[in-house]
């Protein structure tokens, strides 16, 4: 078992492409976690307070989900738990199945309007073609292995998420939890597309992501279903949070009459102040981001949608009564992947179980929860680690993973099933055992020991008897890249013995020692608005100060030759709009370049605005958008905005365009939500 | 005539018994006794590391009973052992009733060599002294297991004549990682490779370790790709007068 993995290993280190893609992966985001945290230098007691959050959650796991699936079904969600994968496809597969037979005439309400319809969209309507599910990242549908399961049964499954939808074109599994593409360089993407999008062969990524996005519109708008995870969920309101920077998540959630939403049942947090909290810190993990571009919080179903929850066990009860229950405090920001030198070598595809099957989850965390939740065949996968603790250090809910990988090797990981072996030393080779074996009797036995080091220092002098050095060969494993030191021709504890440790003379100085302060000295404090407009603008967005924004906006759209526009109810002045001959539309479309809403309120410490219901459609399906703000109405950061996202039935805080980093971390503007976002303050 | 209790490691013990003598050259200069308990052996990590716990316990207990019978506060010329001592020793005896308390005032009695003497006594100025350059690599279980890094750079910072130069990408692991580098050899020797082309790139001749466990790694890989570098224990270089 453990010479395929070994195998494995030697393939992935031997590839440079591979390599090299790592590498990148690695420093990008090491030094985009290290900036983003900069911005709260209270950071350690976040994170503390993260850790002490997540405990109590998993601590009272049950109340918590009481209280999440009752507020749900109140705000007319449809709620299902499933016990293991088996159960959520079937789920899924019911509703999949019971869905109303879509014609043109039956489609939800106003979404006719959602027209010109696509002739691929009239084709599959009136052929009766298969399901189709337009599917955002979600890692424990990787854990149920779902996209196969539905595809046996006749449904078309489509990533959304750029690297996703790359992987899935490929016949992969992603490589890492946060970019599953990690591991391709754009030539292989290129390639790709040219061969199954057949667009003329470019490596231009900004062509690439274009193209995803045009092919990928089609199946937002034609979906049966919208299919996404959960980052998290809050108990005390029932709100789902989704955050995704390229938008498929909130088109999933927001354009097919159906949404299923599937979350790992430790997802909660107890309360929106806990979940801003925690939002603080999962993008600054995950991407380096203050903020992702979209954070979604969805607590009722839009009008003539219908969203069903499945809330999945799969392991994780097991796991809370096991001593690998500090595992399930885990957001899933992938930083200790990141931080992690063996995934540096390998990358999520070389985490394999005795089966040769690629464990769901990667890295630190994934060689304990890949045991943890799927038992056996993944224990060994907790040795191939030198505990060095780079991964504890970055996580922002403080898991000691060293601790926890140690127990797996303990033979800790609750039993799946009878095959289980709960034996110490899990996933060891027979000989290290064995010889590890031996030298316990050894060392709990003094004079052993030192009759031990004698013998030994003996044999290896008659081996190597010029050199300090002795060369084992590969097989032993350390003789595979280093040398071992010779035994010392007299050991510590004889030198003592004899007396042989003599004392020279020397003064010793004794000073203070030195006070390490950081010297952060305050320096006068920006505006909200001046903090707003910066973090705007750094992230490409456009901020205009004006007193008219109506005429602002009409000089913009004179500008850019733009005549129509989708338009938020009471956000402009109609007649001005009338005079100026630019047409405005209420009803979602496709086709209309720009949409433009009332921002409820902005966040300064981000440059976000808040943006809900009436607004949720013209602020992602046009390519520019623009929101209208009062500058009273910035305020200091997240936490200070969450009172408005109580009685909403959705909402979402926008960051910036929407962006990708999914074809080889080059940052690309614009993939499925808008383009351009162009924030109108009114003072 | 304040005592310490020297626990010296079995790597420093069989391999690099000047490191010891160093200890205990330095101790004296400050007036301070070193008692050796002579039945000590290893702390029992490379057991825990690979999972044998019930072996692990056995060395664990063993060493607990050793040093009960001493007085003073137990130094260590080893981060990670140190580590072992307050961290996983805790973890081994988790709801035992009889030996988690005995395995506590163990903890609380144990400190890193460099932690010792920066944070219990005060010292960072040896009067050491070093011709030329040095660089320091932090070993994972000192910089990350018990949190001591600005102990061991203030007392480098000291030494007379050295010019410290930054090791680049210094927290990453030298890929010992104890039974990691026998069972999974090709991951530790890719780490191995990127620490001594660091060595390398800082252009430092001599690299300073905390920990007997870094030193032979990194040592016997520079042996087999015939550097010149070498790897010292810090006690062998705030020995130098
Ligand atoms: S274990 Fe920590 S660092 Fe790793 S993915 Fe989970 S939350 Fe992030």
């Amino acid at each position: 078992m453990t010479n395929n993995l070994r195998t494995r290993i030697r393939q992935s280190i031997e590839d440079q492409t591979l390599q090299t893609a790592l590498d990148n992966n690695a420093e990008r985001r090491l030094n985009g976690r290290a900036a983003a945290f900069q911005s709260i230098p209270d950071w350690r007691e976040r994170r503390q307070r993260a850790h002490a959050i997540r405990a109590d959650v998993i601590e009272h796991l049950d109340e918590y989900l009481a209280q999440f699936i009752a507020k749900n079904e109140g705000n007319g969600v449809i709620v299902h738990r499933a016990k293991d994968s088996a159960e959520a496809i079937n789920i899924i597969l019911d509703i999949s199945k019971s869905l109303p037979l879509r014609t043109l005439s039956t489609q939800r309400g106003k979404d006719k309007t959602l027209v010109p319809l696509s002739p691929v969209f009239r084709g599959r309507d009136l052929r009766g073609e298969k399901v189709l599910i337009a599917k955002s990242k979600s890692m424990v549908s990787e854990e149920i292995e779902l996209n196969h399961a539905l595809e046996k049964e006749g449904i078309r499954v489509v990533e959304t998420d750029l690297g996703e939808y790359i992987v899935q074109m490929r016949h992969e599994r992603p490589s890492h939890i946060i970019t599953p593409a990690a591991h391709l360089k754009k030539e292989q993407v290129a390639e790709l597309f040219h061969e199954k999008l057949g667009i003329p062969y470019t490596t231009d990524i900004p062509t690439l992501t274009a193209t995803a996005r045009k092919v990928l519109r089609e199946v937002f708008l034609t979906a049966d279903i919208g299919f996404s995870g959960v980052n998290f969920g809050v108990a005390e309101s029932g709100t789902t949070c989704i955050v995704t920077n390229e938008g498929n998540g909130r088109m999933v959630t927001t354009i097919p009459p159906v949404h299923i939403a599937l979350m790992g049942m430790e997802r909660l947090v107890p309360n929106l102040e806990d979940l801003s909290l925690m939002l603080s810190l999962l993008p600054r993990s995950a991407t380096g981001q203050k903020l992702t571009v979209y954070t979604q919080l969805l607590n009722k179903p839009l009008p003539d949608q219908t969203r069903h929850l499945i809330i999945l066990d799969n392991g994780r009860t097991r796991l809370k009564n096991s001593p690998l229950k500090e595992s399930l405090y885990c957001i899933r920001c992938g930083a200790c992947l990141n931080a992690c030198p063996v995934f540096r070598e390998l990358s999520g595809h070389a985490y394999i179980g005795k089966d040769k099957s690629i464990a769901p989850y990667p890295g630190p965390i994934g060689s304990v929860i890949s045991p943890g939740l799927l038992g056996e065949n993944f224990v060994h996968l907790a040795q191939a680690s030198s505990l060095c603790g780079a991964c504890k250090d970055v996580c922002p809910v403080d898991i000691d993973l060293p601790k926890l990988l140690t127990r797996v090797r303990a033979g800790e990981s609750p039993a799946v099933d009878d095959r289980q072996l709960t034996t110490d030393g899990a996933g060891l080779t027979w000989t290290t055992r064995f010889g590890l074996q031996m030298y316990t009797r050894i060392a709990t036995h003094p004079k052993l020991f030192a009759a031990s080091q004698k013998f030994a220092a003996l044999t290896m002098t008659l081996f190597s008897p010029r050199s300090q050095w002795i060369r084992l060969p590969a097989f032993t494993g350390w003789g595979y890249s280093k040398d071992f030191p010779r035994f010392a021709g007299k050991t510590f504890r004889q030198r003592m013995e004899n007396g042989e440790l003599g004392v020279g003379n020397r003064g010793i100085e004794n000073r203070d020692s030195e006070t390490f302060q950081s010297s952060n000295s305050p320096t006068s404090k920006p505006s909200h608005l001046e903090q707003f407009s910066q973090e705007l603008t750094a992230l490409g967005g456009h901020v205009t100060l004006t007193k008219n924004p109506t005429q602002s906006i009409i000089e913009f759209l004179n500008m850019r030759g733009i005549k129509k526009i989708m338009l938020e109810p009471n956000t402009l002045d109609e007649s001005l709009l009338r005079e100026a001959n630019i047409e405005f539309t209420n009803t979602p479309d496709d086709q209309t370049p720009v949409g433009a809403t009332n921002a409820i309120c902005g966040l300064a410490d981000t440059g976000s605005v808040l943006e809900a219901d009436g607004a949720l459609h013209a602020s992602l399906l046009p390519e520019i958008h623009i929101a209208v703000l009062k500058s009273s109405d910035i305020l200091p950061s997240l936490p200070d905005a969450m009172k408005f996202v109580k009685d909403k039935n959705a909402a979402v805080f926008i960051t910036g365009p929407s962006r990708t980093a999914d074809i080889e971390m080059t940052l690309t503007i614009g993939v499925h939500g808008p383009k351009e976002i162009h924030v109108f303050v009114v003072e | 005539m304040t005592q310490v209790q020297l626990f010296v490691t079995c790597l420093v013990d069989s391999f690099f018994p000047k490191t010891g003598q160093a200890i205990v050259d330095i101790f004296s200069h400050l007036g301070i006794s070193v008692d050796f308990a002579r039945e000590q052996t290893c702390c029992g990590q490379p057991q825990f590391n690979a999972g044998l716990r019930k072996d692990a316990r056995a060395i664990a207990e063993h060493t607990i009973k050793v040093f009960e019978n001493t007085t003073g506060d137990i130094v260590t010329p080893s981060g990670s052992c140190a580590h072992m001592f307050r961290h996983n020793y805790l973890e081994l005896f988790e709801g035992d009733s009889l030996w988690h308390p005995r395995a506590k005032s163990l903890a609380a009695r144990t400190f890193e060599f460099t932690e010792y003497l920066v944070d219990k006594l005060g010292v960072t100025d040896l009067g050491a002294t070093w011709d030329g350059v040095l660089t320091y690599h932090p070993s994972c279980h000192t910089l990350r297991g018990i949190n001591v890094d600005r102990q061991p750079r203030a007392l480098l910072a000291n030494v007379r004549g050295a010019t410290l130069v930054d090791l680049p990408h210094a927290e990453e692991c030298c890929g010992f990682g104890g039974i990691m580098s026998v069972e999974h050899p090709e991951l530790s020797a890719e780490w191995l490779k990127r620490k001594i082309s660091n060595l390398e790139a800082s252009q430092s001749p001599t690299l300073v370790v905390t920990d007997a466990g870094c030193l032979m790694h990194i040592a016997g890989g520079l042996n087999r790709q015939k550097k010149q570098q070498r790897v010292i224990h810090i006690a062998e270089v705030l020995r130098n007068v």
